[in-house]
């Protein structure tokens, strides 16, 4: 098969009637996520979790990524209109997007954030199409000491990346092991950590465990935290960027998706990471570095197509390798799995309706998410005046039925709210939740893959080490695990984030 | 570092030591073939070993002691009321039916969660909501919620 067939594949399956809908329904509501501070892709993602087990895979694949891509394009509406990031990824866009609605341009950075966005999500789906079909039949010859190789890299890429401490970084990716450790062995049939109770026979649930963690904890924090805030009172008329501001950003959006797609593809990388490296290239390539942070219009052009081209190179390892590169993918990693859809390199081979779906599926939805955006940016606005107070009760209920709906089953609901207290104290004492679900998620296939690997060598832990591929992933780990200790790149880490 | 980090990282040194006896209590296997306690048991010595270091990290460190965690807290009551609440409807779900727990849980959230809303406000939103979310939930997705003492 070669490139305008596999093409053809993709939008055959994308132009059916109901993943369109699907399609359309996940981009509405990312917008509207990435629009409301405080509840996240993540937290939606895994709401919407239940009720797409009722649909073909292929549709809630298809909804679950909108969402994600969507609430990028979303995120950018509060950062630019109210200095408050949508979600986390939209961070840097704070930094000149704010600026420049204070200048009275809001509505040019919001059209290139927008046009970035798609810019950089049609080029990033074309460069998957590339990438994924060979490296999938690369991954081919992977086995169980490469994977177990592949998992750890990812896990201390993610701790690595993260923001505040690796080592609690590292604690959290072995908090999250451990979860995933309960329940019933699959290999000797033994029961672990239960305690006889039957809802943890099965292990504990991936969606009780996220809502809780991303969902119940946040919405406790901002009943806490929440202060009133402010709408940048502007005057919306002129959407569309000048020539001058094309002339400014084209390079930026270019550089921003290249840069977004590897660290996108990376484990353990994503939007967030992408937004910051664009920024800072930016910077660097500009010929007035001081006028970032004043409204650079290259300042929200660059991150942004980042953002978005991260989110979609992050497809590339959950298709083709079956290891989600951040805790998205590990969501819809739990949804694959739920609709028994073996994960791995023979994804594409398999499933080849799902895969050129998925992919085809982000044209149609980057240019969707282009028409909800630039026309109807008043409804968003609008919607960003509902009051927290009347909000939170809302998610609460979301995340009550959505994790009861699963399975009917009360105790569930009580893990939940376990974890939202867990999640909450996690924020509360700077430790971050993203190892933890990454390596909670992982923790069944990092196990297996590690015991067969035992198994296959006899108990020799020299068998990372003896075969190439694992070889060079375990040493670009433990570099990376090393690399903190060092006291001259320590600080350098540290000052990393953007204050 | 701050002084919460050597009380939360003593409070992950308990659950490591934790993980590791009731790991010990199962099956480990050899090295050739590694059971079921194999990896809990790797992962909470590594877990106990890092809460160490953090220990010490945070001993270590310039106590600087910047604004502890609970300093900001002035909605703690509220946060307790919440919890409570959400608790109380786990308990309640399966009794009193998934219309009548959910009417009362938002009208109690709308009212004493963040900032009171009007009872008027307060009882009319919660009706719509539920409602809304019986049709969506039940009707449309056809998720059983649970009828309860109303019987639907």
């Amino acid at each position: 098969m070669d490139f305008f067939s596999n093409l053809q594949l993709a939008f055959s399956v994308i132009f059916q009637p109901d993943n369109l809908l699907f399609c359309f329904i996940g981009c509405l509501i990312g917008t509207l996520v990435g629009v409301l501070p405080g509840l996240g892709p993540v937290a939606t993602i895994s709401l919407l979790l239940p009720s797409t087990f009722h649909i073909n895979p292929v549709s809630a694949i298809i909804m679950l990524g909108g969402i994600y891509y969507g609430a990028m394009y979303g995120g950018s509406i509060t950062s630019i209109l109210v200095n408050i990031p949508g979600e986390a990824a939209s961070v840097v866009t704070c930094l000149d997007g704010y600026q420049m609605a204070r200048q009275g341009r809001a509505g040019p950075a919001l059209g290139i954030s927008a046009f970035g966005s798609f810019i950089a999500g049609t080029l990033a789906t074309v460069l998957i199409m590339m990438i994924a079909p060979p490296l999938a039949r690369f991954a081919l010859e992977f086995g169980p000491p490469e994977y177990f190789a592949l998992m750890f890299l990812g896990l201390t890429v993610l701790t690595y990346l993260a923001s505040g401490s690796m080592v609690k970084a590292l604690m959290m990716a072995c908090v999250g092991i451990f979860l995933g450790t309960v329940g019933t062995d699959t290999i000797s049939g033994i029961e672990r950590f239960t305690y006889r109770s039957y809802t943890l026979m099965d292990g504990i649930g991936l969606i009780p465990v996220i809502m809780g963690l991303f969902g119940i904890s946040e919405v406790l924090f901002n009943i806490e935290e929440a202060s009133k805030q402010e709408i940048y009172q502007t005057r919306l008329s002129n959407l569309m960027p000048t020539l001058r501001d094309w002339k400014d950003s084209i390079f930026s959006i270019m550089r921003g998706t290249f840069v977004g797609f590897f660290l996108g593809i990376l484990p353990g990388g994503g939007a967030v990471i992408a937004s910051f490296a664009s920024y800072a290239v930016e910077k660097k390539f500009s010929k007035h570095p001081e006028r970032f942070g004043s409204g650079a219009i290259e300042g929200v052009a660059g991150p942004e197509a980042a953002n978005n081209a991260a989110s979609q190179g992050a497809f590339i390892p959950l298709l083709t390798l079956g290891i989600p590169a951040n805790v998205v993918m590990a969501i819809l990693l739990g949804a694959l799995l739920i609709h028994n859809i073996k994960v791995g390199p023979l994804l594409i081979k398999d499933h080849p309706s799902l895969f050129w779906g998925v992919l085809g599926s982000m044209y149609v939805g980057n240019a969707m998410l282009l028409i909800l955006n630039v026309p109807l940016i008043g409804i968003w606005v609008k919607i960003l005046k509902i009051p927290y107070p009347i909000l939170f009760p809302l998610i609460l209920l979301f995340c009550l039925i959505g994790v009861y709906s699963v399975n009917n089953n009360i105790y569930e609901v009580v893990i939940m709210i376990l974890f939202g207290v867990v999640g909450y104290l996690m924020k509360k004492f700077a430790y971050e939740g993203a190892p933890l679900i990454l390596a909670f998620v992982l923790s069944p296939l990092l196990e297996n893959a590690l015991r067969q690997s035992l198994i296959m060598s006899d108990g020799d832990f020299f068998i990372f080490f003896s075969r190439p591929i694992s070889l060079l992933l375990i040493m670009a780990a433990l570099f990376l695990l090393i690399l903190p200790l060092l006291p001259g790149l320590r600080r350098r880490r540290q000052g990393g984030d953007l204050d | 570092m701050k002084r919460q980090d050597w009380t939360s990282s003593l409070v992950w040194l308990g659950f490591a030591v934790l993980i590791c006896t009731e790991s010990l209590r199962l099956p480990l296997g050899s090295l050739r073939e590694p059971g079921p306690g194999f990896l809990p048991l790797l992962v909470g010595v590594i877990l106990a070993a890092l809460s160490i270091i953090s220990f010490v990290q945070a001993r270590v460190g310039s106590s600087a002691d910047r604004k502890g965690p609970w300093d900001a807290s002035k909605r703690w009551k509220n946060l307790l009321w919440v919890l409570f609440s959400l608790l109380a409807y786990a308990l309640a779900l399966e009794t009193l039916g998934f219309l009548l727990a959910t009417f009362l849980l938002l009208v109690f959230l709308f009212r004493f969660g963040m900032e009171p809303q009007r009872w008027a406000w307060a009882i009319a939103g919660s009706a719509i909501a539920s409602l809304c979310c019986y049709a969506v939930f039940e009707l449309w997705l056809r998720t059983q919620l649970p009828g309860g003492i109303l019987g639907f």
